[in-house]
């Protein structure tokens, strides 16, 4: 059984390394031949042409596309993925530094869209065709539907009117001095230090963003998990089980939520995609200074090699995701297992 | 047959079940109305707009930031323009922006899925792995770059959607086609000495158009939804133009006490998504298929 995994997971991975490959050539080739001279970029529209061919010299773009293509993506291998256009900073550096930010925010995302869709799918899939399921299937579409920015700004202004202590802005409360490290994850390091002052404020901040991150996904897993529910709830098994009497509870939980979870969690890893994207909105309405508010920012201004970075690690992002789900899946669905075995 | 009423037998066609189907579908009927309010509102725009001088760059400062009112029933943005009559403008750009990128995406991303399913080998494999490695892209990282890389406005907007868009409904009638191109029918019209282009055009496609209005329908919302964050992000529509997006960018620097600026044109896109879907979700019903 090991080997099967293990064989099973080289195939995946080769598989997205090939996806990585050709999204890292597309990246670089869409930011070499559109209009905009990285070396006019960087060094600004007073810099003189002698200055511009130097700096362009410099960072090698004067060689073939090709060479320009293996230097980018060697370095990129080693972590290095260019300098910042306009702040000379290293690129992986500056992203290095905000990701904890954004990573913190989308795990608590995902943490939330588990805890509120799953229920909801087992409870509307539980009492369907009543108006339990009616107001679920309504707040599912609802959540689909809205945008993402205006779900934020929804929860601001009810943040403002009628929770007027409630922070909405940044990370955390300049005045609380908040320990750094081990894991650059707030939630986490304060517990570490046994900061829970730095905790709760981090608690709360994050709170909101989260959810709105969470919106669509929310409404799409509980619709996926239902239709499973419902789905399987006619499966030989589960009606053996009815006929001997096993209570509903184990049933459902027991039996029934592990083969119903496979849907909603291959639907979730396809849903990172959209929810990297959603970070840039809620980022910036929330002033939440993370990855996706540096990726917004190196766009507006055309840091080309930023903007390269950060669409790189946004691809690579879904990629661990999806690999991480294609682990869960595994373990939860033996059938799967078998399957990659022959 | 869920019918409690007698019905004559002939008038069982596939064609009127289906319709029967949608018309008891009550979501299917408000999303369809929905949908047709906004596209007339887009169209009529110019003839029900109470304030047709605020559509563009007018100013009328004495009304500025008015909240809404019998005179102004939505309120006014910080130059004092009715946003009623810019919200009801705004959905021309949205309307304009579905059009422009499923008028491409969804031919093109079906041709592409219907090779695909049909010729299989290489064709197959290229095609599947291109849409693979688009998948992996958030796509709004995607538009954002792509669209700011040219320069920011409606057009390259449209250009940028599209370039992700299509793999969507490639990935979509490339699953339908695959299982179709097996049915014993194709078979037949190949032995009976029938062209590839045939066989594609009047045998299978036929079969996929249920699933690609549908998805088309469904699509729409998300182009809406999608277009107006993007603009929402400041690239979009350049101003004066009215645009629901950039109209909730420029409200929410008056939160919260304008919050008008913001709600207005913030649930004008949200009605319009919300018609595409349920519109969409009354389709899949009534065509019974899986997108």
């Amino acid at each position: 059984m090991q080997e099967n995994y293990l064989y099973t997971f080289a195939k995946r991975i080769a598989g997205f390394v090939g996806v990585l490959f050709v999204l890292s050539l597309m990246i670089f080739v869409l930011a070499r031949v559109v209009p905009g001279d990285p070396a006019r970029i960087a060094l600004g529209p007073s810099a003189s042409q002698e200055q511009v061919d130097a700096m362009r010299m410099e960072m090698g773009l004067d060689r073939p596309l090709l060479e320009q293509y293996v230097t980018y993506a060697t370095n990129a291998l080693q972590g290095d993925l260019g300098r910042s256009l306009i702040s000379g900073r290293a690129v992986s550096t500056e992203i290095a530094s905000l990701l904890p930010a954004t990573l913190e925010l989308v795990l608590v995302t995902v943490i939330l869209m588990a805890l509120l869709a799953i229920p909801l799918g087992v409870i509307t899939a539980r009492y369907r065709n009543t108006w339990i399921d009616n107001t679920g299937r309504l707040f599912s579409i609802v959540g689909v539907t809205m945008p993402s920015f205006l779900f934020a700004i929804l929860l601001q202004l009810f943040a403002a009117y009628f929770l007027t202590d409630w922070p909405i802005i940044g990370r955390i409360d300049h005045s609380l001095a908040a320990p750094t490290g081990p894991t650059g994850l707030l939630l986490v390091d304060s517990l570490v230090h046994g900061r829970f002052d730095v905790f709760l404020d981090a608690l709360q901040r994050i709170l909101f963003p989260a959810l709105a991150l969470a919106m669509s996904g929310i409404g799409q897993i509980t619709r996926i998990t239902r239709s499973a529910m419902i789905e399987n709830q006619r499966r030989d098994h589960v009606l053996t089980l009815q006929s001997f009497g096993v209570p509903d509870r184990v049933i459902v939980f027991r039996y029934l939520l592990k083969l119903s979870s496979i849907a909603p969690l291959t639907i979730m890893g396809l849903e990172f995609a959209s929810l990297i994207g959603n970070a840039f909105v809620v980022e910036l309405v929330f002033s939440w200074g993370g990855f996706a508010s540096y990726g917004l920012n190196a766009i507006l201004q055309k840091d080309l090699n930023a903007v390269m970075g950060v669409v790189l690690l946004s691809g690579l992002f879904f990629i661990v995701a999806n690999i991480a789900i294609d682990i869960i899946l595994l373990m939860l669905d033996p059938r799967l297992r078998l399957k990659e075995a022959r | 047959m869920p019918s409690s009423r007698p019905l004559e037998l002939e008038a069982l066609t596939p064609r009127y079940m289906a319709w029967y189907r949608f018309t008891r579908n009550p979501t299917a009927i408000i999303g369809a109305a929905m949908v047709l309010s906004v596209i007339l509102l887009a169209i009529l725009a110019p003839l029900i707009v109470p304030y047709p001088e605020h559509v563009g760059a007018a100013v009328n400062f004495r009304a500025r930031h008015a909240a809404p009112d019998l005179t102004y029933w939505l309120g006014t943005d910080k130059v004092g323009r009715d946003i009623l009559t810019r919200v009801i403008f705004g959905f021309r750009v949205s309307l304009l922006l579905v059009v422009g990128v499923l008028a491409v995406a969804v031919p093109l991303g079906a041709a592409l899925g219907l090779a695909a399913g049909y010729f299989g080998g290489w064709t197959e494999r290229l095609i599947t792995g291109l849409t693979n490695v688009m998948l992996a892209i958030p796509p709004l990282v995607m538009a954002l770059a792509v669209g700011n890389v040219l320069e920011p406005n409606l057009v390259n907007a449209m250009i940028a959607i599209t370039l992700l868009w299509w793999t969507w409904h490639a990935r979509l009638v490339y699953r339908v086609s695959k299982s179709i191109a097996a049915e014993d029918f194709v078979e037949a019209a190949r032995l009976a000495g029938a062209s590839h282009w045939h066989i594609l055009t009047r045998e299978i496609l036929p079969n996929c158009i249920s699933v690609i209005s549908v998805k088309t329908t469904l699509d729409a919302a998300f182009v809406i939804l999608f277009g107006a964050t993007l603009s929402f992000l400041g690239l979009g529509v350049k101003p004066p133009t009215p645009d629901l997006g950039s109209m909730v960018a420029d409200g929410r620097q008056f939160l919260p006490e304008m919050w008008w600026g913001v709600l207005a044109p913030g649930f004008a896109i949200f009605y319009a998504t919300l018609g595409f879907n349920l519109l969409g979700d009354g389709l899949r019903d009534m065509f019974d298929v899986e997108v």
